[in-house]
């Protein structure tokens, strides 16, 4: 077999929502060139799958009669025998199959379509491998499947299965890590040791989508539809504010719970979540404010760039970093979204600001009871001037579920998502007459540049009150906290338990939204961190000092203390003896060496976690954007390692040869899954 | 779009063509479910044993769903407290559960056959490719294990639900002692099989247990648990035994001082039920990182050959810090020993009601009761080979002290402890045994097939199985 180069490998990473997937690797590691919505349509044979919505419409036929509404009851066809033709309707997700469901592959057929349409579209040469990324939640049985059906349906010459939280682990280059990976409808919890995978958690009905429900539910009364929500989330508007954190415009009860205990900030470098350790000056990083000065929606973007990092920042300095990252992210999407807009209306955009700026107090949005936020929606033709435009009748899909019709799309495609017209909210009623008309103005603007481009969205503000601080609420950031602990908890060597809570990554783009992160370390710290006790000044760091983490070595010094020895052995505090002996083991008469075969014995004995840190990103990969999806970046260093320098020398994937001979079971044999 | 049928005309001549299909094992257990595929070094499936139900009647299994507070759910588990089945719905649907939830999917067959590719098929094949994937474990081959006391009723119950339930090709029910010793490479052994509701002591001689030498007591991690329960209660200030999901935040507290938290508040308090699973996590965590047994010579609470107490030289020893949930912390010095003597010494026990160990209860004892029921030539064989598995014994310096009770015991034997040193060998023994039996070709042979079970019926387990 001829060696496997850089760019023949193909990489494809499957989420819930959107698949990454790359042909090749390139010299520097780059974000995916290709990005898949993951679902499918059935075709109009009822049996196989299309990439495309697509409706049969008859030709130059006006048909009255045909129902085109949402849930599309097939309705007997139309007497007309006019020549039918298909169209592909690319942005529609109507009807649409979601192969994956909370990371579970929900549908095999349908998904083995929907990697034939990727595999079709990155068309690679026959000598490619494959690395597929694999959701934590598939089964043994899932692997072999998929593994039968890559091996005979694409004629790949070797096929690697990766775990996606060991990817990510392999992106941050952190043997011992937690991976929490917030997804659409899940958030997987991995934890990591030693590049292996000794602990798994999910916490079901979770993740982004759990959050655009809650705030949907909340929101029920202002006639909030789902896509509604899902922007107002993505908004800088929407935060998840640290538990213990008063809602603005509530009383100040709550804050008087909060018990803040100074000598333990002092003592740990830990904050209690009383209030008033709350630091709310953020350093600014210059590039961002470059970037909001720039930034068109600097009027809103602005007041919430004073916010404050919240008290959780004075624990994890080292997540100071990731947040600012998350920060930059999120309005570079903005940018992104707004980026024909803003040329255009940079004028608009100084009186703006100069207006926000002669304002009297501008409050942190976590301190502000209301806030506005821009939804936009994409106004279909209504079902009538659809009618009279392009007729279509009886459409092919079957009744689309609820959450089928629902789209949340990739974070790109956030502005594209199709809304279905809704009547208006409530319009603002408190709005000063000036800033209504800027705003008008401006919206008068805005509109006009969209319309350009596509003539059917429409951007409207909302207010929004203390609803917007609710997408998670205790119980959510409490099951993640609990799953997180319990997963660490699950790893086998004690030992290694605290090195993966000193490597917390959370990743997956439903931890974008503003202070999940904040919120879930505060959690975690608030509930489970474990403080240095005023019983052990100094005890409770010998016995770790003096155990070897070992697994069956007979060599290896026994727990903590031995009691074989008589306890005549010396005068000496045993607890001196030990640290002055604990490199040099021989020195210690008190130590005995286990003489039967194979004796286990604990290697550290203390109780985890006594720090809670996110992993910080290393430094070699110039390009920052490529953290948010940790995952393929990942895969992208484990297909070269695997593929191209390893060759398979360590059974790193799964031959032709050897699934000729062995079959679809060999995927367990190889590989990183496990 | 290319077509993605799979169509047989289309195959390359050179795709797998085998039908090997590897067996699953089952190890069902008090605490948690182990299921995985033969062949393998740990169960991909651990799913824990006990499961939630819902105030409508809804069964919840799996770690990631019980452990909601505000589910409302009622905890229970479907196993005796002496390690066997009692409620054999629920154990079925939780054991499917373990299997469906990693291993096989029911829902997905075989492309080839699961009508959605076939354009050609009739009606009728698609109607049995439904029917077929309605059963969890048609191809798979099932070993399951069960412990030495198992009841006649309840084997056949199991081969019944292997067969009619899941439709398994063939089916064997194994020991999971005698699992655990061929899981150390042994047919012939002596194992101390500590789990969480038994702790057990059984002499096995060639693959097959000998009966009288069955000694099995309740002195396992749930013992140990309400041995702590007892020593939090005797504790002055009492020590308050509060789960992790009654705190929203902590404070560091002085040790011994009272805890300083903030509860959290729920609408309607979880069920008892759910308090105590969740408290024994924290007993969990606790007996981990720092309960400790004596790991002699002699007893605790004995002299030793310097004339002075073991006891005060424990006392002597550093002692071990832990944090509660609630923040509350202190040192547990010798107490951390007393705790786990009384399963060596049944005098050292602290009291507990109807829980209080019998002289023939504990490990050295049902070790020494265990080898004497067997024939003179076998002991010293038996000695040589004591194989040490289960969660329990993971305790630190069990094995330490298990060999120094048994050189006190039989003085001048050549006594040898075999026990894993990985900590997931130790806690899945019997899994891994049966993943190597189950795995070897010449097992093939052994397996209880379908076709044997429809002709003979259940009962054909008890014949073969022995």
């Amino acid at each position: 077999m001829p060696p496997f180069r850089d760019e023949h490998i193909l990489i494809i990473a499957p989420g819930s929502q959107t698949t990454l997937a790359q042909l090749g690797l390139p010299e520097s590691f780059t974000p995916a060139s290709h990005r898949f919505p993951t679902r499918m349509f059935p075709a109009p044979d009822g049996k196989t799958y299309e990439p495309y919505k697509i409706r049969s419409r008859k030709k130059e036929v006006v048909i009255n009669g045909g129902d085109v509404e949402m849930g599309g009851t097939v309705e007997p066809k139309m007497a007309e025998e006019g020549d039918e033709e298909l169209i592909e309707l690319p942005e529609d997700d109507e009807g649409a199959i979601y192969p994956l469901k909370e990371g579970r592959i929900d549908n095999m057929p349908a998904f083995w379509a929907f990697l034939q349409h990727v595999h079709n579209t990155l068309s690679p040469t026959l000598h490619t491998p494959i690395m597929l990324i694999a959701q934590p939640s598939w089964t043994a049985k899932n692997h072999e499947d998929l593994t039968a059906f890559l091996f005979e349906q694409f004629k790949t010459p070797a096929l690697c299965i990766m775990d996606s939280a060991l990817a990510t682990s392999y992106a941050f280059g952190i043997a011992n890590a937690t991976i929490i990976d917030v997804g659409f409808g899940k958030i997987d919890v991995t934890a990591v040791t030693d590049f292996q995978i000794s602990g798994r958690g999910t916490v079901p009905h979770s993740g982004g989508e759990a959050m655009t429900q809650r705030l949907m539910k909340l929101l029920k009364a202002k006639n909030f539809t789902r896509d509604m929500a899902e922007q107002l989330k993505r908004s800088p508007v929407c935060e998840i504010l640290p538990p213990g954190t008063p809602l603005p415009g509530t009383d100040v009860k709550e804050e008087a719970a909060v018990i803040s205990n100074p000598a333990a900030a002092a003592s740990t470098g830990a904050t209690s979540s009383g209030p008033s350790v709350r630091i709310t000056e953020v350093p600014h990083v210059p590039v961002l404010d470059m970037e909001v000065g720039e930034d068109d929606d600097a009027f809103d973007d602005k007041q919430i760039e004073d916010d404050g990092v919240l008290d959780v920042a004075s624990i994890v300095t080292s997540g100071k970093i990731q947040e600012v990252l998350a920060r930059r992210e999120k309005e570079k999407a903005e940018k992104e979204k707004l980026k024909q807009a803003r040329k255009e209306k940079r004028d608009a955009e100084k009186a703006e600001a100069a207006a926000a700026a002669a304002r009297p107090a501008r409050l942190p949005n976590s301190k502000r009871p209301r806030a506005i936020f821009h939804y936009e929606e994409i106004i279909k033709d209504t079902p009538d001037a659809k009618r009279q435009k392009t007729p279509e009748p009886t459409p092919a899909a079957p009744a689309a579920s609820e959450t089928a019709v629902a789209s949340e799309a990739n974070p790109a495609d956030s502005a594209a998502a199709a809304a279905v017209p809704e009547s208006e909210p409530a319009p603002i009623e408190d709005e000063a007459a000036r800033r209504e008309q800027q705003k008008a103005a401006r919206k008068e603007e805005r509109r006009k540049n969209r319309e350009e481009e596509n003539p059917e969205r429409i951007r409207r503000d909302i207010e929004i009150g203390i609803e917007r601080f609710q997408a998670a609420d205790e119980g959510y950031l409490d099951a993640v906290a609990d799953t997180i602990y319990r997963t660490i908890l699950s790893v086998d060597d004690i030992s290694k338990r605290q090195d993966a809570w000193d490597a917390l990554v959370i990743c997956g783009s439903g931890s974008k939204v503003r202070g999940f992160k904040e919120a879930l370390l505060t959690t975690l710290n608030n509930r489970y961190l474990v403080s240095p006790s005023s019983a052990t000044m100094f005890m409770s760091e010998l016995p770790s000092n003096l155990a070897t983490p070992s697994g069956t070595g007979s060599q290896t010094p026994n727990a903590s203390f031995t009691p074989h020895a008589p306890p005549t052995a010396s005068a000496v505090n045993p607890l001196l003896l030990a640290a002055t002996t604990a490199s040099n083991p021989a020195l210690n008469p008190n130590l005995s060496v286990t003489s039967y075969n194979g004796t286990h014995s604990h290697s550290s004995h203390s109780q985890s976690p006594t720090s809670i840190k996110v992993a910080s990103p290393p430094g070699y990969f110039p390009e920052l954007k490529l953290y948010e999806e940790a995952v393929f970046l990942g895969s992208q260093v484990a297909a070269k390692v695997i593929f191209v320098v390893d060759q398979g020398l360590s059974k790193g994937f799964l031959s032709r040869v050897e699934f000729n001979e062995e079959g679809p079971t060999a995927i367990h044999q190889v590989g990183l899954v496990f | 779009m290319a077509a993605q049928t799979l169509n047989s005309s289309m195959q390359p001549t050179d795709v797998y063509g085998g039908d090997e299909v590897s067996a699953i094992v089952l190890d069902p257990g008090y605490s948690s479910v182990r299921a995985g595929f033969a062949g393998e070094d740990a169960p991909k499936s651990f799913v824990n044993s006990h499961y939630g139900a819902t105030p409508d009647g809804r069964l919840i299994f799996g770690d990631n769903a019980i452990h909601n507070p505000q589910a409302n759910l009622e905890i229970r588990n479907p196993m005796s407290k002496e390690g066997i089945v009692e409620d054999w719905d629920t154990a079925t649907s939780l054991w499917e559960y373990a299997i469906t939830s990693r291993l096989t999917s029911f829902k997905q067959a075989d492309p080839r056959h699961n009508g959605l590719n076939d354009d050609n098929k009739d009606l009728e094949m698609e109607m049995e490719a439904v029917e077929e994937g309605e059963k969890a474990l048609e191809e798979h081959p099932l070993l399951m294990t069960e412990t030495a006391w198992n009841s006649v009723k309840n084997r056949e119950r199991s081969i019944e639900i292997a067969m009619e339930s899941w439709g398994c090709p063939a089916f064997w029910l194994a020991r999971n002692c005698v699992m655990a010793a061929f899981g150390s490479g042994k047919a012939t052994a002596l194992v101390v099989d500590v789990g969480a509701s038994t702790a057990s002591v059984i002499g096995i001689h060639d693959g097959l247990i000998l009966k009288k030498s069955v000694q099995r007591s309740n002195l396992g991690g749930n013992w140990l648990s309400s041995q702590l329960r007892s020593l939090f209660a005797s504790q002055d200030p009492k020590v308050e035994l509060i789960p992790h999901y009654m705190i929203a935040s902590k404070t560091p507290v002085d040790a011994g001082a009272p805890a300083q938290a903030i509860y959290r508040k729920y609408e309607k308090e979880p069920s008892e039920s759910f308090r105590a699973l969740e408290e024994e996590r924290v007993l969990t965590e606790f007996k981990e990182s720092v309960v400790q047994v004596w790991s002699g010579p002699g007893r605790l609470n004995s002299m030793n050959a310097t004339g002075s107490n073991n006891l005060d030289y424990a006392r002597s020893q550093p002692g071990r810090v832990f944090e509660f949930p609630d923040g509350a912390n202190q040192m547990w010095g010798v107490e951390r020993l007393t705790v786990a003597e009384g399963m060596w010494d049944e005098k050292a026990a602290l009291p507990v009601p109807n829980e209080q160990p019998g002289t023939k209860m504990t490990i050295p004892e049902m070790v020494k009761a265990s080898i004497s029921a067997v024939d003179m030539d076998l002991r010293a064989h038996l000695l040589q080979n004591i194989v040490v598995t289960g969660g329990t014994t993971l305790v630190n310096g069990f094995t330490d002290r298990l060999n120094n009770e048994l050189m006190a015991m039989y003085p001048g034997a050549r006594i040898k402890i075999q026990a894993a040193g990985l900590t997931a060998e130790r806690r899945f023994g019997s899994w891994i045994g049966g993943s190597i039996l189950g795995s070897l070709g010449t097992f093939h042979q052994m397996w209880i097939s379908k076709a044997e079970y429809q002709e003979f019926g259940a009962s054909v387990v008890e014949k073969r199985c022995k």
